[in-house]
């Protein structure tokens, strides 16, 4: 397989997507309804809502608008009408999206007109884009113009043998081909955080991903929390874990072995292919959401007990190595690598398992998640409004 | 005396996972630097638990993924569970 591709979408700023999705933005509330009352209306479109964007500050206001525009900015989205209560904010949203991404942009905001009539004037934008959106041709892409997402959730013993080793093989693949992966969950890795941190590839950096480690590790506590000193948990003895050095690596199984090139802030895009850490938080919707908004195409999610967690722009590939899972959420699972538990399938061959699932998808195949609507854009926040 | 199914996650490791329950007096086989080996279970070990492949003394690595997990706190023969009865994390007490 040394020409593989696929077939995507080739965009205005050099990125690859993997979908067409003419994405209706919501900046707050006001533009929740309107958002989604609009993709109810126009084929073609995909809401993007939320309730957050009012009276947030700072940091927390910051990481609200980057996740906004940097979802808007998303390779898999050709188009966006981005939706507020009031021009100011609207628009900051909507001309950074146009600006870093120079794919059509148009902005709509309520006040002053209505949440009907600002859903008509959206749905007339939202059917110019869609037409045009409608006429990209797909090109044949390589692995290198991906960006992938990974993260494990309702993790258990077969987590730790199955899926996440597998998913580390593929991504050791796709970054020997060129391509970008990008891992978070700052909390998961305590316990592993010393292996992770030797793979850095320059000192600046290591010494960043440790700070920013151990900033988290401080702020659990100062909120009563020991992260260290409450793992593994009494479910993860029971399941055969040890310590928390084993819970760590059997999460860190899914970062492929390779050098890690740097720290991403949290929605921020890598500047260069290979290896990515971003400091992120571990729940699933939250995560899935931070990777996005950096302009992954395509996530791959290892789960144990069967976390169904999607995002409305982006496919999420779930993958499980637990039996029982695999047969009684079928309709949530996408690779099923069970047969590692039962001895019948090496680790290899369900990664290439997962690799060819995962071309098939950036080739338009839907995920589970994509066709039961597990639409689980979540803004993070980062501390309370005004 | 049947032959039970277990998981090396890598050929440094010094344990392997039990991908079945484990009961004393099974045999259990791993690869390890091109040759089999095969070693009796020793006592009852569940599915998802550790199984000590090789003599770990006192105080010495457990190893799995390649990566120090802990160290034994009590001699572990081949054949026995290694869990949080012998072992102790070394990043935190």
């Amino acid at each position: 397989m040394s020409e593989v591709e696929f077939l995507g979408y080739r965009r205005e700023d050099g990125s690859v997507g993997v979908r067409n999705h003419v994405a209706l933005i919501a900046v707050d509330h006001a533009g929740a309804p309107v958002v989604e009352g609009v993709s109810k209306l126009i084929r073609g479109t995909t809401a993007v809502s939320h309730q957050y964007g009012r009276l947030q500050f700072g940091e927390d206001l910051e990481l609200t608008f980057e996740t906004l525009i940097g979802t808007g900015c998303n390779p898999n989205v050709a188009a966006a009408v981005v939706v507020g209560i009031e021009p100011n904010w609207t628009l900051k949203v909507a001309e950074e999206i146009e600006r870093r991404s120079k794919k059509p942009v148009r902005a709509v905001h309520v006040i002053g007109k209505g949440t009907i009539d600002a859903i008509r004037d959206a749905a007339k934008h939202a059917r110019e884009l869609v037409s045009w959106a409608s006429e990209i041709q797909k090109e044949p892409c390589k692995i290198s113009d991906l960006i992938i997402g990974v993260k494990c959730g309702a993790s258990d013993t077969t987590s730790g043998i199955a899926s996440n080793p597998v998913i580390g093989v593929v991504g050791e693949k796709i970054i020997d081909l060129g391509g970008t992966f990008i891992f978070g969950e700052t909390t998961e890795l305590a316990g592993g955080e010393h292996i992770i941190a030797e793979r850095f590839v320059d000192e600046k950096e290591r010494k960043k991903f440790l700070e920013v480690f151990n900033r988290y590790l401080e702020f659990a506590k100062s909120k009563g929390v020991d992260i260290m000193g409450s793992q593994p948990t009494e479910e993860n003895i029971a399941g055969g874990l040890t310590t928390i050095e084993e819970k760590a690596l059997g999460n860190i199984q899914k970062v492929p072995k390779r050098g890690i090139k740097g720290v991403l802030k949290p929605a921020e895009r890598p500047p260069s292919k290979g290896l990515w850490f971003m400091d992120t938080s571990s729940s699933a919707q939250e995560q899935v959401t931070l990777l996005a908004a950096a302009g992954a195409s395509i996530h791959l999610f290892s789960t144990g007990q069967g976390n169904p967690v999607g995002h409305q722009i982006i496919p999420v590939i779930k993958i499980t190595g637990n039996p029982v899972t695999a047969e009684r959420m079928k309709d949530n699972i996408d690779v099923d690598v069970s047969d590692i538990i039962r001895g019948k399938m090496s680790v290899r061959e369900g990664g290439e398992k997962v690799f060819e699932f995962m071309l098939k998808v950036a080739s338009g195949k839907l995920t589970a998640a994509e066709i039961v609507r597990h639409d689980n854009f979540t803004i993070n926040r980062l501390y309370p409004s005004m | 005396m049947a032959i039970k199914k277990i998981h090396l996650h890598d050929e440094k490791d010094n344990v392997a996972v039990a991908l079945e329950d484990l009961e004393p007096g099974d045999k259990v086989r791993v690869e390890k630097g091109g040759k089999e080996v095969e070693i009796s279970v020793k006592e009852r070990i569940p599915f998802g638990h550790k199984v000590a492949l090789e003599l770990i003394d006192a105080g010495g690595k457990v190893v799995k993924y390649g990566e120090i997990i802990g160290a034994a706190t009590e001699k572990i023969e081949p054949g026995e569970h290694v869990h949080t009865h012998n072992v102790r994390s070394l990043k935190f007490t």
